[in-house]
């Protein structure tokens, strides 16, 4: 069996000993053909995490929230999120793709089902922010036996005696929120956020990423040998909109960022 | 999976990985604090003094007499604050204290859960923030008021539909942000466990009470008891003494809006499917993606597109039936009981009374029911006459 797109992805960094870069972008914001064409462009980011709209976000700040209402609007749905990666994986488009996704989705389509479209189309890990170590049972028993598709686990400052358990069996990376609370605020990592990562940093056999509230790579430059790589969500869709959706400004920030990331 | 989450298949703590250990802090006080005599104690006296209970089970004469059968109606509505909601936030808020935290914060639909907070967040003392969607603030200019004279600080939430379901969304965004130092006061049957069962331990008090009453005024149970359904706190509260009593019928009034066979309604059990919303799987109104679709009830309560997990349960198993009535019934019902009884209902109570005269006609002289009066029409007078004006609703 290959193996999974973001661990082959992952080791391959690791030899290279470099820090990953992962974008969040909302599915048909504004519309598919431009989040097609946001994806393909960023030749520099390592992971994609795509955004399936849901009506209610709320694990979301104001941008994401706004991201998937527009998203919704403008007729995005969870066929047409597949049937952009399908498009994309038959045009040998390889970068691993995550889904972030709401649970409802998954349960609203079947987990059978919305599993079998994840490794029909290339999907090649779930993000399920309101899905808890507790609640996963029934989406592992359909993902285990087959890598395509994986579950990523979340931490947060305030895990902490919880934090063993949801590593023991986590796959491709550790997705180590900074803040309390929700998606985009600004840098304002929690008080303790070092001593948490490091905790994180020294338990987890596999990578530790860094998400919520970062900006530029240098917002991260403190916790620079704590993690192996960052996520950057809420401000990468502001840097969209203000550059109209423009392919190339997702190119040149997922340069940059990756470049910087990698220099600190 | 953690098993006592769950009804069935329906509960849970579907909610981001942050809130997981506020979670488990709340159960244990939660468990901790109804075994000690102490907090019930404390939780007694503040209905007893300064709620006002117990409250009456009154028997409708005239109703009874109309159609043909004992009506009962378990007087909420006389309530301090108006409603039963009261109840279930002097639990919560005895529970917040005893946990150390110095801020509440709570969602609201028609502002009176909102209202009710506010008055036990004036009374122990502690900062509140209310969090109501856009629109309902420009429909419930009164409860806002009232919750702003009461200290607590209002916030107009725009997001979504700007109703009490994005309300909801943004309470458990800041409760996720700030629960180190804040209690989230959830009002109605939902949310992720142990709230559900929270909600239902303090309102438990309405069906202790109607339970001996009845007995007192019958020397026996009821056959039927029933309660509107929106979240459904007033009424896992009225059914709770009587879940294990398999003679005696439990029926829950859901909202059917402009019919359940509209766009516009909010019965979750009627036309909904199981789901995952706000911490908890159940019943939900939702589109072909699983995205929430609008709730519509004349009812500012029962305007919401799920259902309180145990509910779901009992529906499932069969051991309360769920059926709606629409706007118009209820309307006619809440004008019925107010000219017949001299008591103006709240719209959303007025639900189960309009099933209440279905429910009588099958019923007979020596048969009893107890009706829920979750609460009073004060609230509502401005979409009454508007909808008597035949101007349309408010809501």
């Amino acid at each position: 069996m290959a193996k999974n797109r973001i661990e082959a992805h992952l080791e391959s960094l690791k030899e290279k000993n470099e820090k990953a870069f992962i974008t969040y972008i909302t599915a048909g914001l504004p519309n598919m053909e431009k989040t097609a064409e946001i994806l393909k462009a960023q030749n520099d980011t390592d992971i994609i995490e795509l955004g399936i709209p849901f009506s209610d976000p709320i694990a979301d700040g104001p941008v994401i929230q706004q991201a998937s209402y527009e998203a919704i609007l403008n007729g995005a749905s969870v066929a047409k999120t597949f049937e952009l990666m399908k498009n994309l994986r038959n045009e040998g488009f390889e970068k691993p793709i995550v889904f972030m996704l709401y649970y409802n989705t998954i349960v609203n389509m079947g987990t059978e089902n919305f599993v079998k479209r994840c490794r029909e189309s290339g999907v090649d890990g779930l993000i399920v922010p309101d899905l808890p170590f507790e609640e996963q049972e029934s989406l592992n028993e359909v993902l285990k036996g087959d890598d395509t598709t994986i579950l990523i686990q979340l931490v947060s400052p305030v895990s902490k005696e919880r934090i063993p358990q949801i590593l023991k069996d986590a796959r491709g990376f550790v997705y180590c929120v900074s803040s309390m609370g929700v998606t985009g605020q600004s840098a304002d990592f929690h008080k303790e956020v070092k001593e948490y990562l490091s905790y994180v940093k020294n338990i987890s056999k596999i990578p530790v990423m860094m998400g919520f509230g970062i900006r530029e790579a240098k917002d991260v430059k403190e916790m620079k040998d704590l993690i192996d790589g960052a996520i950057v969500g809420s401000y990468f869709i502001n840097i969209m909109r203000e550059n109209d959706f423009n392919a190339n400004s997702a190119k040149e920030y997922s340069e940059r960022f990756k470049r910087e990331l990698n220099a600190l | 999976m953690n098993k006592k989450a769950y009804y069935g298949e329906y509960g849970g703590q579907f909610v981001s990985e942050s809130l997981m250990n506020t979670l488990d802090e709340i159960d244990k006080a939660f468990e901790e604090a109804i075994r000690d005599p102490e907090f019930i104690k404390q939780y007694h006296y503040y209905l007893k003094q300064y709620v006002g209970r117990e409250t009456p089970l009154y028997l409708a004469e005239r109703l009874s007499e109309k159609y043909g059968t004992k009506i009962y109606l378990k007087r909420e509505d006389l309530n301090h604050t108006g409603a039963h909601k009261i109840n279930n936030v002097i639990g919560q808020i005895l529970l917040a204290k005893r946990m150390g935290k110095k801020k509440i914060i709570a969602e609201t639909g028609a502002g009176q859960h909102g209202v009710a907070t506010a008055t036990g967040a004036a009374l122990f003392n502690m900062e509140c923030t209310v969090y109501m969607g856009k629109e309902d603030v420009k429909r419930q200019a009164l409860n806002v008021m009232r919750m702003e004279m009461l200290g607590a600080k209002v916030v107009a939430v725009e997001s979504g539909s700007n109703t009490l379901k994005d309300a909801t969304n943004e309470a458990i965004r800041t409760w996720a942000k700030t629960a180190e130092d804040t209690f989230y006061i959830i009002g109605s049957a939902i949310g992720p466990y142990p709230y559900p069962k929270m909600v239902k331990e303090f309102q438990a008090v309405i069906s202790r009470e109607a339970k001996k009453q009845h007995f007192e005024a019958e020397g026996k149970l009821p056959d039927v008891v029933m309660a509107c359904v929106g979240g459904g706190s007033n009424s896992i509260g009225m059914f709770a003494d009587f879940i294990d009593e398999p003679s005696v019928e439990l029926i829950g009034v859901e909202a059917a809006g402009k019919g359940i066979d509209t766009m516009e309604h909010a019965a979750s059990m009627a036309k909904g499917r199981p789901g995952v919303l706000h911490g908890t799987r159940s019943y939900l109104l939702q589109d072909e993606d699983g995205n929430i679709q609008l709730a519509h009830s004349i009812s500012a309560g029962l305007d919401y597109p799920g259902v309180g997990p145990e509910h779901a349960y009992l529906h499932d198993t069969g051991r309360a039936k769920y059926v709606p009535i629409t706007d118009t019934e209820a309307m006619d019902a809440l004008m019925e009981l107010t000219q017949t009884e001299g008591i103006i209902p709240a719209i959303e109570s007025a639900h189960a009374v309009a099933y209440a005269f279905k429910k009588a006609k099958e019923m007979t002289p020596d048969q009893s029911m107890i009706i829920c009066l979750s609460g009073r029409g004060d609230k509502d007078v401005n979409t009454i006459s508007d909808y008597l004006a035949g101007k349309g609703y408010l809501n």
